[in-house]
């Protein structure tokens, strides 16, 4: 009976899994490009309080991008960990949400673009720590970090080598900086974009501690796996930014 | 296949927190539960309010919001106020998860409890009374004694629908079942065998115990029609 | 001194008056029994004697002692009281159902308590069921046990609400036994009862009760044989059809 019953759910959880696959080679017949991103990661990418748009590097560079190539963007905010299988179920065209192609096995699942920002990890710590670097971070010391970031499987890997007592993953990373705030953890380990557009307003309250370290970061765009179409056009439209210009522009206003 | 399997068996590593988070809640909710259905029933104005407030707040909010204050917001705040308190001198973040759990688990307990005191005949009462117990006693030996076996079924079920509530403590960084699924997926995006993986997690907790209480509701049943 | 003295007493329920100045006294080995219609006051009157019902006015005195709020709990341990329902306590066995007040409210030794339950149960005839589970008994078991649960207290007086209203006709008989024996060995009883030939047989005194006041009231043969007031006569010739 109880047999009976798991054979029929996983015969289900096959089918929706066909169903979803099978849906996956169709697309909008709309030419607007749906661009999805999860909004809690600035200066990439962040919910503006007044407007509720979603501002940051990525949707300019992404809309210098798309004037280049003469492409029409809209753009849908998500959990990130929803937007790898968004792109799957063709729920979404491009990702342009600060992703990491080098962590994890993601290249296998969506084709990623160029290279447009490198980025390491570091560790954030409230301004009258003692800690002088990642190395200094003692076994029975807590650290956070967000949830599907490269600094959250960090943690968890310190966690389990016994180098920190506990790794703390949250969902954003305005989570972690008041739980450490709050004493909760003695420190974040944050992409260091994402660290110094915290200090920006926070420079009383925290501060970086120690070299980068960790894996190297290369933040990218990505399309559905075979989509060499979108994906050459996007290349083609980072590199022209490049060249004339507005790529640094845009540097210059969001990380300076 | 093989994918499936190791989403169960890493949702499945959650299970033990998830286990002890909910038992130590739901005790803690049968004790401030019971509380609260005792101050709903004296004659005290003041104890009334009290518990009434408390439910419709418990009530009226989602856990998660519940949750986020217990486990962000009070340290925050009471260190604003000069206190050096943190979650972390208690013994860590599954300190308000327990609490928060336990703190909603005693808002639908105490009206289980409440609607399980009142279903005793009152001539229950007045016998005990009548033998010269006081209120307190004729309480603690009569009424909630039997009120308990009227409400046993009743806070299982409860017992049920708080291991699944315990599923938002991930947004508090409780690794519990959900958030090892969420984790995994985090890192591997196998997103559907992850959440499978959780589901059936969750079931072989909550299917035999949902059976157990069946099974007692029917034990019960034949009993009263026998007598 | 009487055991129990009953001044001016009075009970209203909201606007409806149930009892309305009602003057009594309980002398110690005294069978009172109480009769009137359903809805003349008289278990109103018996429930405000142990305090049941808070009266409205009036007072009780028990021994010649005020019964308040105060002094209830330990006025009680002196009144045993029988319920038409008989409400023993399901979750009991009929043992502990005479040991549970006498252990809790009187904390006296626990072997002489359980030796004078059996005795109590032996008295009412149901020692073998001292066991048993009160679901188990029948209707006249059950409440020649909350009996012997009353007595386990050692009361003074023992006050019977309608004891064998709720009973099939076949087993009024042996709780009405239980209750003739009690009378005989000098027990105090206040007994509001419709078992007219239960009154006539035991009673010292009956009261008739109608619409708040006490009516009538004189020996049994005055009282039932040869009532004064027209609403006793009333009352009489529909019960004694």
């Amino acid at each position: 009976m109880k047999k009976k019953a798991l054979v029929v759910l996983l015969a289900m959880a096959m089918v929706f899994t066909f169903v979803l696959s099978a849906c996956g080679g169709g697309g909008s017949e709309d030419d607007t490009l749906t661009v999805v991103t999860e909004a809690t990661f600035p200066p990439f990418e962040s919910t503006d309080e007044e407007s509720g748009e979603i501002v940051g590097f990525d949707p300019e560079m992404m809309a210098a991008i798309a004037e280049d190539q003469g492409l029409k963007l809209e753009w849908v905010n998500m959990e990130f960990d929803s937007l790898i299988p968004a792109l799957q179920s063709d729920q979404g065209d491009i990702i342009c949400a600060g992703m990491n192609k080098l962590a994890g096995d993601r290249a296998q699942k969506v084709d990623f673009g160029d290279t447009y920002f490198e980025s390491d990890l570091m560790l954030l710590v409230p301004i009258d720590s003692d800690l002088t670097g990642i190395d200094s971070v003692k076994s029975d010391m807590k650290l956070a970090s967000q949830i599907g970031t490269t600094g959250g499987d960090k943690v968890q890997e310190m966690q389990e080598a016994g180098q920190i007592a506990e790794g703390i993953v949250l969902n954003q990373w305005t989570d972690c900086y008041l739980q450490m705030q709050n004493g909760e953890v003695q420190g974040v380990i944050v992409d260091k974009p994402v660290g110094e557009a915290y200090l920006n307003s926070h420079s009383d309250t925290a501060k970086f501690v120690g070299e980068s370290f960790g894996d190297h970061e290369e933040f990218a765009f990505a399309v559905q796996k075979g989509n060499t179409e979108l994906l050459e056009k996007l290349n083609t439209g980072l590199a022209n930014i490049k060249e004339n210009g507005k790529y640094q522009e845009l540097v210059d206003k969001w990380f300076s | 296949m093989d994918v499936y399997l190791k989403g169960f068996l890493i949702a499945c590593k959650g299970i033990p927190t998830t286990v002890v988070v909910s038992l130590i809640a739901i005790v803690l909710g049968a004790a401030l539960g019971l509380l609260l259905a005792l101050c709903s029933q004296t004659k005290s104005k003041i104890l009334q309010v009290i518990a009434k407030v408390y439910v419709d707040v418990i009530r009226g909010t989602p856990m998660l919001v519940q949750a986020l204050i217990m486990a962000y917001g009070v340290p925050w705040l009471l260190q604003s106020w000069g206190s050096a308190f943190k979650w972390d001198n208690l013994g860590g973040l599954v300190v308000p998860a327990v609490i928060v759990c336990g703190c909603n688990s005693a808002a639908y307990m105490s009206e289980v409890i409440r609607s399980g005191i009142q279903a005793i005949d009152k001539g229950q009462m007045e016998a005990a009374r009548s033998l010269g117990m006081t209120h307190g006693m004729a309480m603690r030996l009569i009424i909630i004694p039997q009120a308990v076996r009227v409400i046993l079924p009743a806070f299982a079920n409860e017992f049920v629908t708080l291991i699944k509530e315990t599923s938002v403590l991930g947004y508090v960084g409780v690794v519990e079942i959900l958030r090892r699924g969420q984790l995994w997926n985090s890192s591997s995006f196998e997103t559907f065998p992850a959440y499978i993986g959780v589901a059936l997690a969750y079931m072989i907790l909550t299917i035999p115990l949902s059976k157990i209480i069946n099974g007692y509701e029917r034990k019960v049943a034949r009993r009263e029609s026998a007598a | 001194m009487s055991m129990i003295e009953i001044k001016g007493l009075e009970k209203s329920f909201g606007d409806l008056e149930v009892l309305k100045g009602i003057d009594q006294n309980v002398e110690e080995g005294e069978v009172l029994c109480i009769v009137g219609p359903s809805g003349s006051g008289k278990s109103t009157m018996l429930r405000c004697i142990n305090r049941l019902e808070e009266p409205t006015a009036g007072e009780i005195y028990i021994d010649g002692e005020l019964v308040t709020d105060k002094n209830i709990d330990s006025m009680r341990t002196k009144m045993g009281m029988v319920f038409q329902s008989f409400n023993l306590f399901p979750h009991k066995s009929v043992l502990e159902n005479l040991t549970i007040g006498p252990l809790n409210v009187k904390k006296a030794n626990e072997a002489e308590i359980k030796e004078k339950a059996m005795k109590l149960l032996e008295r009412v005839g149901l020692a073998a069921k001292a066991n048993e589970y009160p679901r188990n008994l029948s209707g006249g078991q059950q409440q020649r046990v909350a009996i012997a649960r009353a007595l386990a207290m050692d009361p003074e007086v023992i006050l019977f609400d309608e004891p064998t209203s709720a009973l099939d006709p076949e087993m009024v008989g042996e709780v009405l036994d239980v209750m003739k024996d009690l009378a005989k060995e000098g027990m105090t009883m206040v007994v509001v009862t419709h078992e007219m030939g239960f009154a006539k047989e035991v009673a010292n005194k009956v009261i008739f009760m109608d619409g708040g006041y006490i009516v009538e009231q004189g020996t049994p043969d005055a009282v039932l044989n040869h009532p004064q007031e027209a609403r006793t006569k009333d009352f009489l010739s529909k019960v004694l059809v």
